[in-house]
C-alpha cells in the first residue's frame, strides 16, 4: 500500500549513468523543456501530477559532517521520481505503447536500459530499479490530475459566468448557462474515492 | 506480410463466432474431475470431437461443416487435476490461478454482483468442497436444438465412460427459479421463428470482432477491427493479442507457460454470466427519455453508440433524419457495403462526443483513437486502445416474459478471448467500464455495464453538440443494468496441447 | 533553475543518516519503521503542511548492481576489442557501486517559496520532523525554523527536469476548485430541465452555499479521502 495514496502511484527508480554522459541527459531535459512538443505526448497521456529527474554526480550526493565517510561511486545516478493515476501496468503500458522514442530519449544513456519495447524487458528495467516508498502523501487523494485540471476549469468558468450573467433576466440566464454547461461538459465527472490498483488489495482473496 | 495461421491446430471458437455461421444454439458444460488417470483419458476422448479453426468444405479433403461443435477449456485446478507438472502450472499468470471471483475488487463485482449472488455452480467454485470446483469448460454450438441435444448425449456417453473420472457439475439457474441445471443453455433471440443478434434491452449485438493477423476472413474487414493507422488505413492487430505463441503488438511473444507446446496456439478465455435487468432498463428508459431531446430510441442509441434496431453507429447517423438515410443506404447495400457501414467508422470527426458519448458501451470497450486527443502525439493514434482488443463470443440466455420486471431469467453469457486477461479484459473492466478517468469521466461509470450503485447517485453525461444551443443531458441515477451471476477464467489450449494433456506427457524440462 | 516550473517547486533532499542503532535496531530501520506508521491520507503529519502538493520519503539503504542484461553504448567496441583480450568481456560487465551511508530521501512538489515552505513545515510539525531526521548527520544543528530552512538546503539537489501535469496553483485554490467542480456537478445533475426562473434561484442558493471566492470554507480538506454520504448532502443542501 506504501506507494499508493488514493488514486496517486508513487514510483521511486535510480539508476546508474556514467558521469561522463549526464551532460547528454542534462542537455536533453533542457531541450524537451525548451520545445513544447517533445512534452506533446506525455501531456497528452494526462497520467501525471508531477514528475521529476534528479541528476546526481558521483561526488554530488550530500556531505554534512566531517564524520560522515565520503561517497566513493563508478557512476553518477538518475533519480526518477514520478506521481502519477492508474497501475503501475497501466503507467509504464501507456509509455511504452504511446511514446517509447521519447522514452528510450530521456533513458537510453543510462547504463543498460533496454528500450522501452518490447515490453518485458522494460517492465523488468523499472521494476528491478524501483524503490519502495515508505510514506506517500497525496492532498487529494481522490482527484487524478485530469480532475485537477478540469476542477481549474470549471471554477474560472464559473466565476466568469457568475459575474456575467448571475443577474440576468432568466431566459438569458439559461442559454447562458447552458452555454456553460456545454463548455465544461467534459469537465462535470463525479469524483469518488475508487478504484482500487493496489495489487495487495488485489491479491487479498487469496 | 500475410501471416498463415495453423488452423487445424487452434480451436474453432477462437477464430470463428459459431453464432455468425448458422450455430444459434448453444451449450456450456462444466465438470470436476474426480481421477486423474481418467480425467485425462476423457480429454483424450473429446480432443477426437474438437472442432478446430479449419474452414470447412474447403480445399483438398475438406472437413465438412458439423451439426455441432465441440471446445474446451480448463480452469487452473483442472489442469492442476489433470496433473500438469508444477513447473507448467507456475508459468501461468497470476489473475487465472486465482480465478475470477477472487480478483472481483478488480472487476467490480460487489453488491448484487458480490459471488453470494452468482448461479450456485459458481457460487460453490473454489470454496471448501473440491468436489464443486469447476474444472474443465465444454461448449457445444449447434444448428438446431436437437443437433445440441445428440451432442450433449455423446458428452453424457463420455462421462459415463470415465466410470467416476469426472462429473457433470450442476447448479446453473434457468426458467422458473431453477437452480440445478446441469448446464447453461444459450440461444439467439428469435423473432418470426427466425434468429435474430439482438439481446434482451433490444439491441443488436455481435457486430465487430477484432481482426488480427492470419485470422481467416476477407481482408476489407480490417475496416474498422483492426488498428488505425496514422495514414487512415487500418491494418491487422497483431496475432499475439489474442494467441499465444505468436508476436504481440509490444514486439514479443506474449507471457506464456513453459513448454512451448503447452501454450503455443491456446489462449486465455473469460466466461461471465450477465443477467440483464430488463425491468430497470426500461423504467430508466421511460424516466430518462421522457426528458431527453431527440426522444426515447435515440437516447436507447447513446447509451450503446449504435442504434437498437439494426445497429447503425451513431457517428455515422447520429440523429432521427441520418439515420433514415442510413438504413436507406444500408437496405440497397451489398453484404461487403454493410459490413463496412456497421464497423469501418472512427472517432475522429466527433471528439466531443456529441455524437457517441463518451460514456457510451462501444466507446468505453473500444476508444479506437479518440484516446489520443492532441492529434499526432501519440506513436499511433490507436496506442492506447491496440492492446485492450478482446475477442466476444457468447449468446442471449433466456426469454423476457414481462418487460416491466428483473426477476426473469434473461441475460447474455459472453466469453472473451485474449492473450492477456489482465491487460485486456481486466483493465477494460476495471478502468474503463467502472472507472471514467480516460475520458475525462473522473468516476462516471460506462452505462450499460458498469457497477452502478445507488448510493452514489451514479451519473452520466450525454454530451452536447458545441455549435448547438443545447446543454449536456444528464442521465442520472443509472440503476445496475447488468449484474454478474457467475464465471471463471479458462485456458483454451491449442489440439496439440490438449493432445499433450490428455497423454500426460507435457514436460518442461 | 530546474525546480520550479511556474509556481510549482520540486524540492529534493537527501539526508544522510548516521551509523548506529537504537536498541538493536539500526538508525536507518528504525526511520523507514517511524515513516511506515505515520497515519495516512487525512491523518499524514504532511497534511497539516501548507502548501503541500503531494510528497514522499524513503530510505536509500543502496544503489543497485545493474546485473540485468540490456545493449549498452560501448558493447559494440567492447565486442570487437574482445577478439583481442578476454579483459574487455569482463570490463564491459557493469561496475559495482556502494553507498557508504544510507540517506533519507524527501522528495515533495509544492507550491511557492521555498524557505516559505520549509519555515511552514517547521512551525506546523517541528516534532514529527525531528523524530524522522533526529539521526541525520548535521540535524544536531537545528533548533528552530531557521536551522531547519539551512540543514535542508545542504540537503537539497536540483531537478534536471520538472514535469507539471496538472497545475501550479496554491494548495487552497486546488482544492477549492475540486470541491467547486463536484459540487456543480451535483447540481447540474439535479437541476436538469427546471424553468428558467426556478433555475436562476437554485442557482443563486447554490452559489451562497458553495462560495467560491472563500477559499477557508466549505472546501476539501488536504488529503480527505471520502465524502459526505447522500443524506449529510441532502442536509447540506437544505
Amino acid at each position: 500500500m506504501s506507494n499508493i495514496a488514493g488514486k496517486a502511484y508513487a514510483m521511486n527508480v535510480i539508476t546508474p549513468i556514467r558521469w561522463y554522459m549526464t551532460w547528454i541527459n542534462k542537455l536533453i531535459f533542457w531541450i524537451a523543456l525548451k520545445t513544447p512538443s517533445t512534452l506533446k505526448g506525455l501531456i497528452t497521456l494526462s497520467l501525471i501530477h508531477y514528475a521529476r529527474w534528479v541528476i546526481i554526480g558521483r561526488k554530488q550526493f550530500p556531505h554534512l559532517d566531517k564524520h560522515q565517510p565520503k561517497e566513493d561511486l563508478h557512476y553518477a545516478y538518475m533519480l526518477f521520481f514520478s506521481n502519477f493515476n492508474g497501475s503501475w501496468a497501466q503507467y509504464v503500458d501507456s509509455f511504452t505503447f504511446a511514446i517509447p522514442a521519447g522514452l528510450d530519449l530521456f533513458w537510453k544513456w543510462n547504463v543498460r536500459y533496454p528500450k522501452s519495447v518490447p515490453l518485458t524487458s522494460f517492465h523488468s528495467y523499472i521494476q528491478f530499479n524501483q524503490i519502495q516508498t515508505d510514506h506517500y502523501y497525496n492532498a487529494y487523494p481522490m482527484a487524478t490530475a485530469n480532475d485537477i485540471k478540469s476542477a481549474k476549469k470549471v471554477k474560472a468558468a464559473l466565476l466568469d459566468f457568475d459575474t456575467r450573467y448571475a443577474a440576468a433576466k432568466p431566459e438569458e440566464f439559461q442559454k447562458q448557462y447552458n452555454k456553460l454547461l456545454r463548455e465544461l461538459q467534459h469537465d462535470l465527472g463525479t469524483m469518488q474515492p475508487l478504484p482500487i490498483v493496489s495489487l495487495a488489495d488485489q491479491a487479498k482473496g487469496d | 506480410m500475410s501471416k498463415q495461421l495453423d488452423l487445424l491446430d487452434i480451436q474453432g471458437n477462437v477464430v470463428r463466432a459459431y453464432g455468425r455461421y448458422n450455430f444459434p444454439f448453444a451449450r456450456y458444460v462444466f465438470l470436476n474431475i474426480r481421477d486423474a488417470k481418467r480425467g485425462r483419458a476423457f480429454v483424450g476422448a473429446v480432443t477426437e470431437e474438437v472442432t478446430t479453426g479449419v474452414r470447412w468444405d474447403d480445399g483438398p479433403n475438406p472437413i465438412k461443416k458439423p451439426p455441432s461443435t465441440v471446445n474446451i477449456g480448463f480452469a487452473y485446478q483442472g489442469l492442476k487435476e489433470l496433473e500438469v507438472p508444477r513447473a507448467s502450472l507456475i508459468g501461468f499468470p497470476m489473475e487465472f490461478v486465482m480465478g475470477m471471483k477472487k480478483r472481483k475488487d478488480i472487476l467490480g463485482d460487489d453488491g448484487p454482483s458480490a459471488p453470494q449472488h452468482w448461479d450456485p455452480i459458481w457460487r460453490d467454485n473454489r470454496e471448501t468442497d473440491r468436489h464443486k470446483d469447476v474444472h474443465i469448460w465444454i461448449s457445444i454450438n449447434g444448428q438446431s436444438h436437437l443437433d445440441v441435444q445428440r451432442r450433449y448425449e455423446w458428452l453424457q456417453q463420455l462421462v459415463h465412460h470415465s466410470a467416476g473420472g469426472v462429473a457433470i457439475l450442476t447448479g446453473h439457474r434457468g426458467d422458473n427459479n431453477t437452480e440445478h441445471l446441469p448446464f447453461q443453455d444459450v440461444h439467439a433471440v428469435f423473432e418470426n421463428g427466425k434468429p435474430t443478434s439482438k439481446e434482451h434491452f433490444g439491441y443488436t449485438d455481435g457486430i465487430g470482432d477484432p481482426v488480427f493477423e492470419g485470422l481467416p476472413g476477407k481482408p476489407e474487414r480490417v475496416v474498422g477491427r483492426g488498428k488505425q493507422m496514422r495514414d487512415g488505413k487500418w491494418s491487422p492487430l497483431a496475432t499475439g493479442e489474442f494467441i499465444l505463441g505468436h508476436r504481440d503488438e509490444a514486439d514479443e511473444y506474449p507471457t506464456a507457460p513453459s513448454p512451448q507446446l503447452l501454450s503455443r496456439n491456446g489462449t486465455f478465455m473469460v466466461y461471465r454470466k450477465l443477467h440483464e435487468n430488463v425491468g430497470s432498463f426500461n423504467a430508466l428508459l421511460d424516466r430518462a427519455g421522457a426528458s431527453f431531446p431527440g426522444g426515447r430510441e435515440l437516447l436507447a442509441a447513446k447509451f450503446v453508440g449504435r442504434w437498437r434496431d439494426n445497429g447503425a453507429p451513431l457517428v455515422s447517423a447520429p440523429d432521427a433524419k441520418s439515420k433514415a438515410e442510413w438504413d436507406e443506404k444500408f437496405a440497397q447495400a451489398n453484404q461487403a457495403e454493410r459490413d463496412r457501414m456497421l464497423s469501418g467508422f472512427t472517432y475522429d470527426d466527433d471528439m466531443q462526443g456529441a455524437k457517441c458519448p463518451f460514456s457510451s458501451h462501444m466507446r468505453r470497450i473500444n476508444p479506437r483513437a479518440s484516446l489520443e486527443s492532441t492529434p499526432g502525439a501519440f506513436n499511433t493514434p490507436g496506442a492506447l486502445a491496440n492492446r485492450r482488443r478482446v475477442i466476444r463470443r457468447g449468446l442471449p440466455y433466456g426469454e423476457v416474459k414481462d418487460t416491466t420486471r428483473d426477476d426473469g431469467n434473461h441475460g447474455i453469457v459472453i466469453m472473451m478471448l485474449n492473450a492477456s486477461i489482465q491487460r485486456q479484459f481486466e483493465f477494460v473492466q476495471q478502468q474503463w467500464i467502472n472507472y471514467g478517468n480516460d475520458f475525462n469521466a473522473s468516476n462516471d461509470k460506462e452505462i450499460i455495464l458498469g457497477n452502478h450503485c445507488p448510493m452514489q447517485q451514479s451519473k452520466a453525461v450525454i454530451e452536447a453538440d458545441p455549435d448547438s444551443d443545447a446543454p449536456p443531458f444528464f442521465l442520472t441515477n443509472i440503476p445496475r443494468l447488468v449484474e454478474t451471476r457467475g464465471g471463471d477464467y479458462f485456458f483454451i489450449p491449442s489440439m496439440t496441447a490438449l493432445r499433450m494433456i490428455a497423454q500426460g506427457i507435457v514436460d518442461p524440462t | 533553475m530546474g525546480n520550479k516550473n511556474g509556481k510549482a517547486y520540486a524540492l529534493t533532499c537527501l539526508s544522510p543518516i548516521r551509523q548506529g542503532h537504537i536498541d538493536g535496531v539500526a538508525y536507518c530501520d528504525e526511520v523507514r519503521h517511524r515513516l511506515q506508521h505515520w497515519g495516512l491520507l487525512e491523518d499524514s503529519p504532511m497534511a497539516k503542511v501548507p502548501q503541500t502538493y503531494l510528497c514522499r520519503y524513503f530510505v536509500l539503504n543502496d544503489v543497485y548492481y545493474e546485473s540485468l542484461a540490456g545493449p549498452d553504448i560501448f558493447s559494440t567496441m567492447y565486442e570487437i576489442l574482445s577478439f583481442f583480450s578476454d579483459r574487455f568481456r569482463t570490463a564491459a560487465l557493469p561496475r559495482e557501486d556502494h553507498l557508504k551511508s544510507k540517506y533519507l530521501v524527501f522528495s515533495c512538489n509544492l507550491h511557492g517559496d521555498l524557505d516559505t515552505y520549509l519555515r511552514g513545515m517547521w512551525d506546523a510539525i517541528s516534532e514529527d520532523i525531528q523524530r524522522i531526521w533526529c539521526f541525520c548527520y548535521g540535524f544536531d544543528k537545528v533548533k528552530d525554523a531557521d536551522s531547519f530552512v539551512a540543514y535542508m538546503k545542504k540537503c537539497q539537489l536540483d531537478a534536471a527536469l520538472f514535469f507539471v501535469g496538472s497545475n501550479d496553483d496554491p494548495l487552497p485554490e486546488q482544492l477549492k476548485a475540486l470541491y467547486l467542480k463536484q459540487e456543480f456537478s451535483h447540481f447540474a445533475a439535479e437541476h436538469q430541465g427546471l424553468p428558467p426562473a426556478e433555475l436562476q434561484r437554485a442557482y443563486r442558493a447554490f452559489m451562497q452555499r458553495v462560495q467560491p471566492l472563500n477559499l477557508a470554507s466549505p472546501t476539501w480538506k488536504p488529503g480527505q479521502s471520502s465524502l459526505p454520504s447522500l443524506e449529510e448532502r441532502r442536509e447540506q443542501a437544505a
